[in-house]
């Protein structure tokens, strides 16, 4: 677990490089894939699916970037982006490429399908944890009731 | 140029920078939005999308003001968002004047990328072989990954400075970058090849349109949600494409 841990700090820190992230920031960055990462490998081992883990470690990511954020006065996406980049589920997108190109088509739908599902993991966290966070400055209400 | 002309210009340069670098929607719509109210106009009404700015407000005299540009190239630069971010902060908490925080945004334009490209390089293929130690567990196939990665990027900057086409040269540097695996894989020197390909595809990741279209739907700006959404869906497409049609000379 540790290696692991050490290796996502190293890639996320990386992927800091590749959005340009300013070099004071991207340890932070690091820092909360390396938290992600340990939420999204442990929650497995207990019983949790890898769709809510994913979901979990997506919200959890989300959660820290927007805090630090507020306490770094930077924008929110330049924690976040390298937050959420362990999550990609980049394994099942490329086994049901594989399916589909050695002609399984049944079983590549099945995993696009389990793709699709962590991505959409993903982006409920992140959009959990900004409701959270833009609670009374939404936009777009079903009733006009306060009139 | 009188205050509001400045004003405008100001309002609209803030604006143009952080959407072609990356900000979110609501960001550019509150940037401009808190600058031209520091200023002292009333009347403000923004409206952005991905690939256009319109802002209107009315001056203490009530002439009323409208204009809008056209933001054509997008790149992924968040140090020259956070930068823009920090004058507009100073700007509305009067720190600085109209004519010096118009002075740094110039600067801010006409500043080289953060990191130098070799870095940036290098910098995929350290993540690509970190990322594929995650996901497979083995120690022996970070190099071809590294490699992967590196030639990726390499190949992604040089497609796009001589094409010019976006999707077009993320297909492109996709299926270069596999095809480089593929023929490490036939030289021997892979074990996992899922390993590597993952490796080597994901510096090309749409992270940014990713989470700013969940970002903007969340907010309320649909179109501009939307439209980031399906950047990040035809991307992803053309990556897949272009890895499909290199892992097919493996199976040819």
């Amino acid at each position: 677990m540790w290696l692991e841990l050490i290796f996502c700090f190293m890639s996320t820190v990386a992927f800091g490089i590749i959005f340009n992230i300013p070099l004071r920031l991207v340890w932070w960055g690091g820092g909360i894939g390396m938290l992600t990462w340990f939420i999204y490998g442990t929650l497995p081992e207990i019983g949790f699916t890898q769709v809510n883990a994913a979901a979990v470690a997506a919200f959890t990511a989300a959660f820290t970037s927007h805090r630090l954020a507020k306490f770094k006065k930077v924008p929110v996406t330049t924690f976040m982006i390298p937050g959420i980049i362990p999550l990609v589920p980049g394994g099942r997108a490329y086994e049901s490429m594989l399916a589909f190109v050695e002609e399984n088509y049944v079983n590549g739908l099945g995993l696009s399908v389990e793709t699709l599902l962590q991505a959409g993991a993903i982006a409920g966290g992140v959009g959990f944890a900004l409701s959270l966070f833009s609670i009374g400055k939404g936009a777009g209400q079903r009733y006009e009731t306060d009139r | 140029m009188g205050k509001a002309e400045k004003t405008m210009s100001l309002c609209l340069t803030s604006g143009k920078l952080l959407l072609r670098y990356g900000a979110e929607t609501y960001r550019v719509e509150e940037t401009m939005y808190r600058m031209a109210k520091a200023a002292g106009m009333h009347n403000i009404n923004t409206f952005v999308t991905l690939t256009g700015i319109f802002l209107s407000f009315r001056t203490d005299d009530e002439d009323d003001f409208l204009q809008m540009i056209r933001v054509r190239e997008r790149y992924q630069d968040l140090s020259k968002v956070t930068a823009v971010n920090q004058v507009s902060r100073e700007f509305t908490h009067s720190i600085l004047s109209i004519e010096e925080a118009a002075e740094k945004l110039r600067e801010i334009k006409k500043a080289p990328m953060n990191y130098p490209v070799w870095l940036i390089n290098l910098a995929s293929g350290i993540g690509g072989a970190a990322f594929s130690y995650l996901i497979g567990d083995s120690f022996i196939d970070i190099i071809p990954a590294f490699i992967g990665g590196l030639i990726t990027t390499l190949t992604l900057v040089l497609y796009q400075k001589f094409l010019n086409v976006k999707f077009f040269a993320e297909f492109l540097a996709a299926a270069t970058g596999v095809l480089a695996a593929v023929g490490l894989e036939t030289g021997g020197m892979v074990q996992n090849m899922d390993q590597v390909v993952i490796g080597t595809l994901i510096p090309l990741v749409p992270g940014v349109q990713l989470t700013n279209s969940v970002r903007d739907l969340m907010s309320g700006d649909l179109m501009a949600g939307v439209a980031r959404g399906a950047e990040a869906a035809v991307t992803s497409l053309s990556i897949a494409a272009g890895t499909v049609v290199s892992l097919s000379v493996l199976y040819f």
